[in-house]
């Protein structure tokens, strides 16, 4: 069919930039309407459309990790109600063992007719703030199989034919604490009709036969591109390997992801087949959690300007075998798996980095992330709050620029926004003491890392509790060509006792008495390049503004700098500085 | 009597507007160069220019000017080009990198190269002082006075010449900060002192502080530039009253912009649909979508029930500003934006712009890439001897070499199919502008007339609306200086804001009409110093709501009488509804409870504003045609032999069906095949489909 329709090239531009226009619309009406901050401030979501055959035309991915599983999910439904779909149906899917990469993201996907021709699918998936299962919120570290994370919604109707199916709606939603998960499962819906209506205009416009025609001529078109990039990797096979510290459960727990980078001409695929075997806690992955860290942590390292369609995903392969700790087997816990991200990531750029140097970045500052929640007594009221400000370290510097500093974890890529601080002492019952950068913190090098943050607040309010996940406290981002390693995460409770508590990387602790400090600190990203390479005028212009110490100047620098003029000491830098280059070639010739 | 006079001045980047109206209701427009260094410069220039057009000396027609309204992006540009003042920040213990961190957001998350922007006030200059007040402003720990004076003694060393004070809650107390300000006012007497709790008293920590941090680095300038302009006036012999444009579309006088020149930071386009409505007053038309496509940029903005659309805040060079603002969407599409093929293939057009220099090829200033206006040219819709009225001679055979190289060869099209595919791909990007501003506000584009300003949009204006199916395209007389006619059309205006934080159920209506009446004290006092009459002041209340639990207020219009019954109920439903408007459901039956965030009153000093002149009438629109030229006419993808008429010999009431091509000194409109444009009473021309014109 498509081979007899006339390809307008210019038309293709006009329908790859009307799609990009939709998903976005699909983004805005949904940040506007849903209620959880997760959702409304942190916009933990993302919106897309697939075609028929659930390929992907675009998508608005405000957080990358989510963005990737939409596709498999769609093919899921198309394949699972062949023939049973209908104008005006709508569905939901969480369940990772079909394809959805965590369960709290609760997927709405709304089928596209143009006439009685299913021409593409709308969908919206959202972190939702409750889905049911043996704890609040979902973050359950005592998980072992995924009935006590969540309730498994594999592909169901809830609307058909434009009417509710109530008992199905009111099944799911019985199973589910928040009253507030209903009214954001609707602002899903809500984010799909706006994106039926507007792609069905675009189809109607140009006529179904020349947008089929024109799509597969805009995947094409995309992939080319990407196929040019992939081909100005060397050919070869590269190896990267990073480690998962602590599964919730064992104490000094460790675990491997080993990725194996294969490039031929115009292919990559990424081959986890060596990655250590899954936990029995809920530090596992699903496929599509794993395969989505993969796509955008990759995704970094191309031209950005590259349009997101199935065109720019078809020649990356991956292979994870079940089994693994990214790709765990039936029915595992895995509500951990989108913070695999971090190490897989780190796994893909200590790979490629010797190959592609001048495209990757350091190593970025991995989550650890907290939750409180607890009985405010000035509005009678309980509150709940993510503490976005305190998880974002920095980002991993380039071969020409520094990290970006207070951005957080790299599956969000500066996505995820703090809470302002005054709404922050509004609506929790805790006093904000400090949101700084952390001196010190970035990972020295010819470009720094992205600095980290120290976040401090004084608890208020009773019956509180944390909810700790994440990782980076027991290995920092690291560094890259002689570039320096950032600093670690931690989080620590000084109780009015006095006693300083700190947390581990995955707990929940009951019961934090009101008058407690909690300190926060998010490490910084991972240096590029030798240290002594950094011009001594930005070192001194960072020791001004107090974001690097005289002592760390002098010691990974090699700037020597006088603590009464603030002025460098030339002669002694430039010693110090010779002294670091010798000792740095002499380290290069020994290995 | 001789006439008087009112004038209206625009400065752009490369052009300064001046739009005249005299007392006996003639009008005129002006275009002069703008002399950035100094844009005082530029506008004596224009003065010039409209006395020699009325045969006076500057100070005979300057001693007749009753009132100059002026826009200036003299803050704007500032900003943008960071030339502002040196600034120092005294900021709480603790918090001192907000402003650098911008809450962490890297807008664009694929690409590692992407750096933050360089704050206005570098880390060293941000200083911490002691002392703290809750989340209510009460103080739990003393504002440390030795900490500020030490503080004043390391911004005296480093010479700077405006201070911002933003402390945390000072929105709820600001004796703090007052306490902070008067040891600045005594330790740096020469130094612009901004004040968060006098600039926006409102809650969010980050949108406060950065507002006043742009307060104080572009107060210096703004007061440098207004001193020298207001000299050059008086010395002219000018000595009636000056007012300025503000980013909210208001103006105020000098002194009272002054003490806010934020105010001024997004003014440029402000004035725009002031002036578009009242070209669509006097059709009924009370909201249009308002195009402006210049040499770089294209912006979008919007009119509403007969009021300009505004929004709370919004951002410059990633900057966020929460002062009031014109809700605009912008995009990088004008007569100098750059065609190119992608890595894939693809045809795209900008956001890389040829500019002025070296501009698009067919100027022959040295540009090589082919842009929009080679297109255009190429598709011959302008005439070549007369661009800009004959002020610039375009090179036809440059534009086509430049679309030959960069677009046609490497596509396989000839010349005139890349034009045409150029013209249809930045057709496509305005008219996702234009879908930004509506379609993502709820609002359906259908239902908005699009009024056409700017040099270059009236060549693209019947395909963005074909593509949106906007059913009626206006082009005034003056289109290409919009904003000085605007300026004219605007009232004055001060918004003022103070939060006070409460669930509704909880509000004490006393304290709410304490705080309405000291806003209304305060804009009240400001238009009694700017001479309006009492009869013509008016205060309107805006409330900044959401329900418990949300994160997004929405701002709702509440009937004075509701604030002063204590009417909570009408107030909880004026929010449902708007609500409801905006998002397409409300909780009023499920009785979720509301918040109340911030109190708005908006003081407006209605002026006389300058009516058109009537267009005379009779004649037959033939009598103005001068000849035919071949164009592209999009619904045949053909050339034709097109019928050129000249704008300024049509009446009243003359009809052209399209294709056809309407050229003025400023400004061509291509009326393509769909539509018939009529000329109305007062010059505009009014495009409508074919076959629904007024002709039976």
């Amino acid at each position: 069919m498509s081979r007899s329709t006339p390809i307008d090239r210019v038309l293709v531009a006009i329908i790859g930039r009307a799609l990009k226009a939709i998903t976005d619309e699909m983004s805005v009406a949904m940040e506007k309407t849903t209620r959880s901050p997760i959702l409304c401030e942190a916009k933990d979501f993302v919106t897309g459309l697939y075609d028929a055959e659930g390929r992907m035309l675009e998508q608005t991915e405000n957080l990358p990790i989510l963005s990737f599983s939409l596709g498999p999910v769609c093919r899921h439904i198309a394949e699972q109600f062949r023939g049973q779909v209908y104008p005006g149906d709508v569905f939901f899917h969480n369940d990772v063992f079909s394809f959805g990469n965590q369960n709290n993201d609760v997927a709405a996907f709304m089928p596209i007719f143009v006439g009685d021709t299913l021409v593409a699918w709308a969908a919206c998936k959202g972190h939702q703030a409750d889905i049911g299962g043996a704890v609040r919120g979902g973050y359950n570290p005592n998980a072992t199989e995924v009935w006590q994370e969540a309730l498994r919604i594999p592909a169901v109707k809830v609307h058909e034919r434009g009417e509710l199916r109530r008992d199905v709606w009111d099944l799911i939603f019985a199973n589910v604490r928040l009253p507030i998960v209903e009214e954001d499962m609707r602002a899903e819906i809500g984010s799909c009709a706006v994106g039926e209506r507007r792609l069905r205009a675009l189809v109607e416009k140009y006529g179904l036969e020349r947008f089929t025609a024109h799509k597969a001529a805009l995947f094409e078109s995309t992939r080319r591109m990407m196929e040019s990039e992939i081909r100005s990797i060397p050919n070869g096979t590269y190896s990267g390997e990073a480690t998962v510290y602590f599964d919730g459960r064992t104490p000094g727990s460790r675990y491997r992801i080993r990725v194996a980078i294969t490039v031929e001409d115009e292919r990559v695929v990424f081959d986890y087949s060596e990655t250590d075997p899954q936990t029995d806690g809920f530090v596992n992955g699903t496929y599509t959690s794993s395969a989505s860290a993969t796509i955008l942590t990759f995704l970094q390292m191309v031209d950005a300007r590259i349009p997101h369609n199935q065109g720019i995903i078809e020649p990356i392969e991956i292979i994870i075998p079940e089994g693994t700790i990214l790709n765990a087997a039936y029915p595992a816990a895995t509500t951990f798996g989108n913070h695999l991200c971090p190490p897989n990531a780190d796994a893909i750029i200590r790979a490629l980095a010797p190959v592609i140097p001048d495209r990757v970045t350091a190593g970025w500052n991995n989550l650890l992330c907290s939750l409180s929640t607890g009985h405010d007594p000035r509005r009678r009221d309980t509150y709940v709050d993510i503490l976005f400000m305190g998880l974002k370290g920095g980002s991993g510097a380039t071969s020409d620029c520094d990290g970006y500093d207070h951005i957080g974890m790299i599956d969000a890529s500066g996505g995820l926004l703090d809470q302002d601080y005054e709404m922050f002492e509004q609506q929790t019952p805790h006093l904000l003491e400090r949101h700084e950068f952390l001196t010190d913190s970035a990972g020295a090098g010819r470009f720094r890392g992205g600095l980290g943050v120290e976040t401090r607040y004084r608890v208020g309010g009773e019956k509180t509790q944390l909810v700790v996940f994440g990782d980076g406290d027991a290995e920092p981002a690291f560094g890259l060509f002689g570039g320096q390693d950032g600093t670690l995460n931690s989080i620590a409770l000084h109780l009015p006792d006095g006693t300083v508590r700190k947390t581990a990387s995955k707990e929940i602790v009951a019961a934090v008495p009101a008058g407690t400090g909690y300190v926060q600190q998010a490490g910084g990203g991972g240096g590029f390049g030798p240290p002594h390479e950094r011009p001594a005028e930005t070192v001194r212009r960072e020791v001004a503004d107090e974001l690097i110490s005289i002592d760390a100047a002098g010691s990974a620098y090699g700037v020597v700098i006088d603590s009464e003029s603030g002025q460098v000491l030339e002669a002694e830098t430039a010693a110090r500085r010779a002294a670091m280059a010798a000792a740095a070639s002499r380290r290069a010739t020994e290995d | 009597m001789p006439d008087r006079f009112k004038i209206g001045i625009d400065v752009g980047g490369t052009f300064t507007d001046l739009f005249l109206h005299s007392s006996s209701n003639e009008v005129a427009t002006f275009k002069v160069l703008s002399t950035p260094d100094n844009p005082s410069i530029g506008v004596l220039h224009g003065l010039e220019r409209i006395a020699q057009s009325l045969e006076l000396e500057v100070g005979a027609l300057a001693a007749r000017v009753d009132t100059i309204v002026h826009g200036t992006t003299v803050t704007t540009n500032a900003t943008l080009t960071r030339s502002g003042a040196r600034v120092g920040l005294l900021t709480t213990h603790g918090v001192r990198d907000a402003l650098e961190m911008r809450r962490g957001v890297r807008e664009e998350q694929y690409d590692n190269r992407y750096r933050n922007v360089i704050p206005i006030v570098p880390r060293r200059l941000r200083l911490p002082v002691r002392g703290r007040l809750d989340y209510r402003g009460v103080e739990i720990e003393a504002l440390d006075l030795d900490g500020v004076r030490r503080a004043c003694g390391s911004l005296r060393t480093a010479e700077v010449e405006a201070v911002a004070i933003c402390f945390m809650n000072a929105f709820a107390n600001a004796a703090h900060e007052d306490a902070a300000a008067a040891i600045v006012r005594t330790e740096l007497p020469d130094a612009y002192v901004s004040v968060s709790s006098e600039v926006l008293p409102s809650i969010r920590f980050y949108n406060r502080l950065s507002t006043t941090v742009l307060n104080a680095y572009v107060g210096p300038v703004l007061l440098a530039y207004l001193t020298s302009l207001q000299r050059r006036l008086a010395d002219a012999g000018f000595g009636g009253v000056l007012l300025i444009m503000q980013s909210s579309g208001g103006v105020g006088h000098p002194a009272a912009i002054l003490e806010r020149p934020a105010t001024t930071l997004l003014s440029g386009p402000a004035a725009g649909p002031n002036a578009a409505l009242s070209v669509t007053e006097p059709l009924s038309q009370r909201s249009t979508v308002v195009v402006d496509m210049g040499g770089t940029s294209f912006d979008a903005s919007l009119v509403r029930d007969g009021a300009v659309a505004l929004k709370a805040e919004g951002d410059l060079d990633r900057l966020r500003i929460a002062l009031p603002m014109l809700e605009i969407t912008t995009i990088g599409a004008g007569g100098g934006s750059i065609g190119r093929l992608d890595a894939g293939g693809l045809l795209r057009m900008g956001p890389q712009s040829a500019g002025a220099v070296p501009g698009p090829a067919c100027y022959d200033r040295g540009g090589e890439r082919p842009t929009c206006t080679d297109a255009d040219l190429t598709l011959g819709y302008l005439d070549p001897t007369f661009f800009a009225g004959g002020q610039i001679t375009l090179r036809p055979d440059l534009a086509r070499t430049a679309i030959a190289t960069h677009v046609a060869t490497p596509m396989g099209l000839d010349v005139e199919a890349a034009a045409a595919g150029m013209y249809r791909v930045i057709n496509a990007n305005m008219a996702h502008g234009v879908r930004e501003i509506t379609i993502k506000r709820g609002l359906d584009p259908r239902e908005f007339p699009m009024v056409v300003a700017g040099g270059a949009g009236a060549l693209h204006a019947c395909m963005i609306a074909q593509e949106l199916d906007i059913p009626t395209i206006m082009v005034p007389s003056p289109a290409s200086v919009l904003c000085a006619v605007g300026m004219l059309m605007s009232d004055l205006q001060h918004d003022y804001v103070r939060s006070y934080v409460t669930a509704l159920s909880d509000l004490e209506p006393d304290r709410l009409q304490a705080v309405v009446g000291d806003l209304t004290a305060l804009g009240d006092a400001e238009l009694a110093r700017e001479g309006v009459p009492e009869a013509r002041r008016q205060h309107g209340v805006l409330l900044d709501l959401r329900y418990a639990k949300q994160y997004h207020e929405v701002t709702v219009p509440v009937a004075p009488a509701a604030i002063a019954n204590g009417d909570l109920e009408a107030i909880g439903s004026a929010f449902h509804r708007e609500h409801n408007r905006l998002y397409g459901y409300d909780l009023e039956a499920e009785g979720t409870g509301l918040t109340l965030i911030t109190v708005r009153v908006r003081s407006v000093g209605r002026t006389d504003k300058p009516r058109y002149p009537k267009l005379r009438s009779g004649g037959n629109a033939s009598d103005s045609l001068k000849g035919h030229r071949r164009a592209y006419v999009p619904e045949t993808e053909r050339f034709d032999e097109v019928p050129v008429y000249d704008g300024h010999a049509l009446r009243a009431a003359h009809e052209i069906a399209g294709p056809a091509l309407i050229e003025r000194v400023d400004t061509t409109l291509f009326v393509s095949a769909a539509f018939t444009t009529r000329v109305d009473d007062h010059g505009t021309l009014v495009l409508e489909p074919a076959g629904r014109g007024s002709s039976p």
